[in-house]
């Protein structure tokens, strides 16, 4: 093929090279649309245009009146899909980055067409936009702002979860025109949340969420706003005809050019790249370049000018085309004369194909920068659309890597198969335009989903092995989705088909499948369909909708999620009578126990139901027995006691608890009389404690009273009334008991411990003996109170010569060792 | 402490606050964050307070009943809590409390820890107020507290797990291991004891199928690690025993008398000194926030590696820890008198520049000897003493009935409760029940030395298993007449300067807990017949050699395999390198004691350069935290 220059159509500005190329031709052929009756809007990386006729000017009669719709496009013009529209005024037409279609309408609400098949979401702005209207929208990529009748900015930021905010207020009465506006996306904003440049008499208004910024121009009144790509340059155009191009803090001026027009103004002005501005009037794009007017184009009809990240796609009767800054590295090679490595090394591949020994000479020339010219070929190509020049720039690449020694060919291949999928979809029965950086920005995966969108099945699977991408799965499910909302063959034959084809790919989900299949009212295919879906959890709401309420609390069980579960069940509770509801719970016992600690929790009405039905009577009687003791006031509280006994009795086998609970309700009695004769706080103090408190401020009268009603017994009595001494430092009792008392019901050993803790050596003394033991126990007892001297005499009584020479050591004094050594002597005597 | 060789978990918290300070980043200006109490202590070891207000946090507030008045708050209210539907009740009130503010115009942002619950949302769409709240997900597993010890900081899970059967920590702790899984690659070995611990297996492994699915990953994504040998799931339900004895490791001991709380312990300043207020952080208060102490101003002491000595002491028998004080003082006293020796400038220089830190030494010896003295004065009391001997002689077996004298008599002393149904309970899993007569007197005994509302604690813990009427053998849980001879579980001589087994944690009797990973770990140790398995096998060789001796301990055994493409598992050797070191990963479900981390160090030093461990567990527990897990909380 003889193919054209490379430079065709290429046009210099100021030092850099723009070219505009002919994407598609022959747009609406058969059917020819006068695009100035249309609102367009062009999803980004190349995706659908979407077309809405306007109705705000006359236009020709064309028969008999058609429905009104949305038209879906490709950009070749292929049409995509027709939505219905009956919903009155559009004021917004705009594409998210994942191609998703926003429709606002004049009153406020906001269509979101998820795939380019038609189904969508909707919901509305509020904030009054119902009777304020909403005047304009402007789009980023993943939300946008209303601008409503009261000249009040709303903010929708997502689309999967929309929340409509309200932004600051500009205070902008509704009578003032904003003569234009724009919005600056989150990402490129310091707050990281959207601003917007309202274009107010001569100024600009800045408005975040929080508040409004007065940049206090003059130069105004601006008519046109537009903030480039990467979000670091603002264009203006005022209406004297002026373009300023400024950083987006309007700190800085970097250029101000006069267009001058004579008059009319623009209907548009959007960047093209980061690099020049793009005005457009009806039939006539201008570029300006820093300096001025630098490229005009001329048109036989509406144009429309769509922007895309790197260019700008211009749109008019039946033609796209896409005008962008050429790419550094192509300008570098096929500028001409052009010296370049690469550049050379394309030469070499030129005088190959010619049989001429140049093509060495060639080589020989560039030797040391021949890696370098070899990369630049293989990114060259991703950027050069002919694909003559594509393989004549990889052959250059290929026969420039056979002359290295050593060389990574991998950046090669991917490039190779990049064009392959390039080529493939930028044909014009897919008509998706993609240049190699939106390819780059869009991601392989996200190019599948935009096949898939399309219902380009097998092509997206062609790809997706093609590129190695682990997207099958998901074009499996998407295509099974679709067979089971379209095809009308039996549902069996529909189920065998989808499992054939999907159970021989691991990690498939069935569930979405199901769900489509449930929702296109086909219950038994949505059944079956969810036997194979491998995930227990993710069964659990489908089977809900499906009310297949058990099937869905095994589900749900089984996958050990107890969120899940508790969903379940509190979907179950609200659904079922209560019985019912019971009798589901009962035999499953995970339910149960969450069933019943959840209850626990805050519905102890529910809970004493649980146990009731279930025969659990000891611990329904607990609950009251929990109710008893949160209670606030005493009569309560031993209301709900009785009611615990008697719950109790109902059984033989909690008899004995239920005299606990009766005992216990005694024993607060007990202590609400003594609180009121001794005036002193007694209530809810255990038994034990009751009788200390008692014994420590000398009641003994109403401590043997509640010994004798409580049947305290006698250990636990002594052992009460020895801590109360103690405590009250009454060591005359205790000698007195110890006297008077042959025996005691806990021993001695106590006596002496409490004593000998509270550092009271004499008194304990009186207990060593009494305490009894062996030699050495008794030895230890004189010891730890101090007294070495008795534990000597223990010691040289039974003759353990050896204790006391280890105790010798710990004597206080010359007197007491002198009065050793005599004992021992006298013993020793003996 | 030094990072992980295998495997470095520094990252955990990294990513950890990442995610917290993102979140926080999103809501745009000052706002207010209302927090939930049981995650103050997590988000505590993640983030400094300072490190939120520099995002924007102004003043932080509990999730608590009763509405937070609205004039004290920020337009801004970030809401950090458990996805419970307490806490969803708490926030809808809150929610609708705010929007009857005129003019109020509050945004409400709620993160739900760890994630996203149907039942959170459900509750908030049936309050009304689901349109009002922005909600997001923030997903805080594990809290390295060490760069060996990851914990879940759950604390009540081992209440849920047996008290409540409510499942949900097995859950978070699939996720959680699923999470290390896809960073370090499939536990090739899924070793564990006891039914729930199998519950979590299984989830675990169902769960790496989801994943799969979920995110559409490839047979490459998630092979067999080459750096994890195997995991060992240990259930606290097979081995109650542990945490029921009095702990007797230093770190151990500290918890049992002051109680450590995420890694941190509060102390009255007359035990350790006033001492430098600590930099302020999320979870304690400031004098800005409205959250303020009411009791008397204590002290909070950080207890973690970065504290040397504590590095040292924090695994030891307490019995060693006086000597080694005594010895650390003696030096640090030379390194002082170092300056006289000082006499060039030079020589200055040097002496000055080592000074902050001998200071800092000097600051945490002060601190660690008041400690010590401080639980010196418990273990010198005969209380505890008497307490010691029951747990000693009920561990090694002797007759029951000759301990019930003593346990009767602590109550007559007004011994705490906990520590008296500890000994009653641990009496009950040790010998299989109590006699009824003997039940029935104790829990007589009970009520009346500590109040009738024990009803219900004695109720609770015999749901729990804990404190049952004799019972055959058969159908104990554990039965430790067995497993005490097989497992080597009483060891006599115990040398506690030096120690040459675990048994040293408690002065002579080993972790059952800790036995069973030695079964898998450490077969020689254990000087029993465990064959040695020839040539390489996946993850080690499980259970092999141990099987008859661990018939005896409750539940369901498991070994299970993950294999994965065979050109995946050299992928991963490859890209990793095949290490002769290996590492085990053991998981308590149900919590764990210092004493088990203490134990397991030990192991892991042993074997040092062989096997490294990683301890991760839902939380840390002890026997108090058990009891008070039956003991109800009842508000008068």
């Amino acid at each position: 093929m003889a193919s054209s220059s490379p430079t065709d159509g290429w046009e210099l500005v100021e030092n850099h090279f723009y070219r505009k190329i002919q994407s598609y031709t022959g747009l609406w052929e058969e059917d020819p649309l006068d695009l100035s009756e249309y609102l367009v809007a062009a999803a980004p990386y190349g995706g659908a245009l979407a077309l809405y006729r306007t109705d705000t000017e006359p236009r020709a009669y064309r028969g008999t009146q058609q429905k009104p719709s949305i038209d879906l496009y490709t950009c070749s013009g292929k049409p995509i899909r027709k939505l219905p529209w009956d919903k009155g005024v559009v004021k917004g037409l705009g594409w998210s980055d994942d191609e998703k279609l926003l429709v606002i309408t004049a009153d406020g609400k906001v269509r979101c067409y998820h795939d380019l098949q038609g189904d969508f979401s909707q919901f509305t702005l509020g904030y009054g936009t119902e009777t304020h209207g909403v005047r304009d929208v402007r789009f980023w990529s993943s939300g946008f702002v209303a601008l409503t009748g009261d000249n009040r900015l709303i903010a929708v930021s997502r689309y999967d979860e929309p929340r409509p905010r309200l932004l600051a207020d500009p205070e902008v009465p509704q009578e003032t025109p904003i003569h234009s506006w724009a919005i600056v996306p989150p990402a490129y904003t310091l707050s990281r949340h959207v601003e917007v440049f309202l274009a107010v008499e001569k100024t600009i208004y800045i408005v975040d969420q929080t508040e409004v910024q007065n940049q206090m121009m003059d130069q105004g009144p601006f008519l046109h706003i537009s903030v480039s790509p990467n979000g670091n340059l603002t264009a203006l155009y005022s209406e004297s005809e002026r373009v300023w191009v400024v950083s987006t803090d309007f700190q800085n001026k970097w250029s101000e050019v006069d267009v001058g027009m004579g008059g009319t103004h623009p209907i548009d002005m959007v960047w093209c790249s980061n690099d020049s501005v793009v005005l457009a009037w009806q039939d006539e794009v201008q570029m300006m370049g820093p300096n001025g007017i630098a490229l005009r184009y001329f048109y036989d009809d509406r144009v429309h000018v769509l922007p895309d990240v790197d260019g700008v796609k211009l749109l008019s009767g039946g033609k796209l085309e896409f005008l962008q800054k050429v790419p550094d590295i192509l300008e570098e090679i096929f500028r001409i004369g052009s010296t370049s490595p690469a550049s050379v090394l394309l030469d070499a591949i030129d005088q190959l194909e010619k049989e001429s020994p140049k093509a060495d000479d060639d080589i020989q020339l560039i030797r040391q920068q021949l890696p370098e010219a070899v990369n630049s070929c293989i990114q060259a190509a991703g950027y050069e659309f002919n694909v003559h020049w594509q393989k004549q720039l990889l052959k250059a690449a290929s026969f420039g890597k056979s002359v290295l020694e050593l060389y990574n060919s991998d950046e090669f291949v991917e490039m190779t198969e990049t064009l392959r999928v390039l080529n493939a979809v930028r044909y014009y029965e897919v008509g998706m335009p993609l240049t190699y950086d939106q390819y780059l920005r869009l991601t392989p995966e996200k190019l599948i989903e935009r096949l898939l969108n399309r219902q380009q099945h097998l092509f997206a699977l062609r790809i997706s092995e093609y590129l190695h991408l682990a997207t099958a799965p998901k074009i499996y499910i998407h295509w099974a989705c679709l067979k089971v909302r379209h095809s009308s063959l039996p549902e069996d034959e529909i189920c065998r088909t989808i499992v054939d084809k999907l159970s021989s790919q691991p990690g498939i989900s069935f569930e979405e499948v199901a769900r489509t299949a449930f929702n296109e009212g086909r219950g038994h295919l949505a059944t079956q369909l969810l036997n194979y879906e491998p995930r227990a959890g993710k069964q659990v709401p489908l089977l809900l909708s499906m009310e297949e309420d058990d099937i869905a609390l095994d589900k749900a069980i089984e996958s050990g999620d107890t969120d899940l579960i508790q969903f379940v069940l509190m979907h179950l509770k609200k659904k079922l009578p209560l019985a019912q509801f019971f009798r589901v719970v009962n035999p499953r016992p995970v339910a149960y126990s969450l069933i019943e600690s959840e209850a626990r929790q805050d519905d102890r009405e529910l809970l004493k139901d649980l146990y009731y039905q279930d025969d659990r009577r000891a611990d329904g009687a607990y609950v009251v027995l929990e109710e008893a003791l949160m209670a606030d006031e005493l009569p309560k509280e031993l209301d709900k006691l009785s009611l615990t006994t008697k719950l109790l009795s109902d059984s033989k086998l909690h008899l004995v608890d239920a005299a606990a609970i009766s005992e216990f309700s005694a024993l607060l009695t007990f202590q609400e009389n003594l609180e009121r004769i001794l005036a002193s706080p007694y209530l809810h103090l255990s038994l034990n404690d009751t009788a200390l408190q008692l014994l420590k401020q000398n009641h003994s009268t109403q401590a043997n009273k509640l010994k004798s009603e409580f049947k305290i017994p006698d250990t636990t009595y002594t052992y009460l009334r020895l801590r109360a001494w103690i405590h009250r430092r009454d060591w005359p009792a205790i000698e007195e008991y110890s006297i008077k008392n042959k025996k005691s019901p806990i021993g001695w050993v106590p006596f002496f411990e409490e004593l000998a803790n509270a550092k009271q050596p004499k008194v304990a003394a009186l207990f060593v003996e009494k305490c009894g033991g062996a030699p050495r126990e008794r030895m230890e007892r004189w010891e730890r109170i101090g007294m070495v001297v008795e534990a000597c005499k223990v010691a040289i009584q039974v003759g353990d010569w050896a204790a006391v020479e280890e105790l010798k050591v710990k004597l206080k004094n010359e007197g007491e060792r002198r009065e050793v050594e005599r004992l021992v002597e006298g013993k020793k005597r003996r | 402490m030094a990072p992980l060789e295998g495997l470095n978990t520094s990252y955990l918290k990294d990513q950890s606050l990442k995610k917290l300070l993102n979140l926080l980043e999103g809501v745009r200006g000052k706002k207010s964050l209302v927090l939930d109490r049981a995650l103050s202590g997590s988000v505590g070891l993640i983030a400094k307070f300072s490190t939120l207000q520099d995002y924007g946090v102004d003043t932080i507030f509990w999730l608590q009943d009763g509405v937070i008045e609205h004039t004290k708050l920020q337009k801004n209210v970030v809401v950090l809590c458990n996805a419970t539907s307490r806490n969803a009740r708490l926030v809808a009130a809150q929610v609708q409390a705010n929007s009857t503010i005129p003019g109020g115009e509050f945004e409400h942002s709620v993160f739900l820890v760890p994630r996203r619950t149907l039942v959170f949302e459900k509750i908030l769409e049936e309050q009304g107020v689901l349109g009002d709240v922005t909600i997001g997900e923030y997903p805080l597993y594990f809290i390295p507290l060490e760069p060996d010890l990851l914990s879940l900081e759950l604390e009540s899970s081992f209440e849920e797990l047996y008290l409540r059967k409510d499942y949900t920590s097995i859950f978070y702790s699939a996720k959680a291991l699923m999470e290390l899984q896809q960073k370090f690659g499939l536990f090739p070995r899924i070793i564990g004891k006891g039914d729930l611990a199998w519950k979590l297996a299984e989830t675990l492994m169902r769960m790496r199928n989801e994943v799969v699915v979920d995110e559409g990953l490839g047979p490459l994504d998630l092979a067999p690690s080459s750096i994890i040998e195997n995991i060992v799931i240990i259930e606290r339900g097979v081995d109650p025993v542990t945490p029921l004895l009095t702990q007797l490791t230093y770190e151990g001991l500290i918890d049992e008398t002051f109680g450590i709380k995420h890694s941190k312990v509060e102390l009255d300043p007359t035990i350790i000194g006033a001492g430098p207020t600590p930099a302020p952080n999320a979870a304690s208060s400031s004098s800005n926030t409205p959250i303020t102490t009411t009791a008397t101003k204590k002290r909070t002491v950080n207890l973690d590696s970065s504290d040397t000595l504590y590095e040292e002491l924090r695994d030891t028998n307490f019995t060693v820890v006086g000597n080694i004080l005594n010895k650390i003082a003696l030096r640090l006293s030379a390194d002082y008198e170092g300056r006289h020796q000082a006499k060039t400038v030079t020589e200055i220089r040097q002496f000055v520049s080592k000074l902050s830190g001998l200071q800092q030494e000097h600051a945490s010896l002060k601190v660690h000897t008041g400690m010590a003295e401080e639980i010196t004065k418990t273990t010198r009391s005969d209380f505890f003493n008497k307490c010691l001997e029951v747990q000693q002689n009920l561990a090694a077996g002797s007759d029951p009935s000759s301990q019930n004298g003593s346990i009767s008599e602590l109550m007559m002393r007004g011994t705490p409760v906990e520590t008296v149904l500890r000994l009653l309970t641990l009496e009950s899993v040790l010998c299989n029940g109590l006699r009824p007569k003997d039940l029935d007197n104790f829990k007589r005994e009970v009520r009346h030395a500590y109040g009738h509302q024990h009803i219900l604690t004695l109720d609770a813990l015999e749901k729990m298993g804990l404190l049952l009427p004799k019972h055959p053998a058969s159908l104990a849980r554990t039965n430790y007449n067995t497993v005490r001879k097989n497992l080597n579980l009483i060891v006599d001589e115990v040398n506690e300067q030096d120690p040459d087994d675990i048994a040293y944690v408690y002065s002579g009797y080993a972790p059952l807990s800790i036995r069973l990973v030695q079964c898998v770990v450490q077969k020689d140790a254990l000087g029993l017949a465990g064959s040695k398995g020839k040539g390489h096998v996946t993850g080690g060789s499980g259970w092999r050699g141990f099987e008859e001796a661990i018939r005896g301990v409750g539940g369901r055994t498991f070994d299970e395999i993950q294999s994965g493409e065979d050109k995946a598992v050299r992928a991963r050797m490859i890209l990793n390198g095949y290490n002769e070191r290996k590492l085990t990963v053991v998981f308590f479900l149900g919590g764990c004691t210092f004493t088990e981390i203490a134990a397991l160090r030990f192991l892991a030093k042993k074997d040092a350069g062989k096997r490294e461990i990683l301890i991760c567990t839902t939380g840390i527990i002890n026997g108090d935290k058990m009891m008070k897990a039956a003991i109800p909380n009842l508000k008068h």
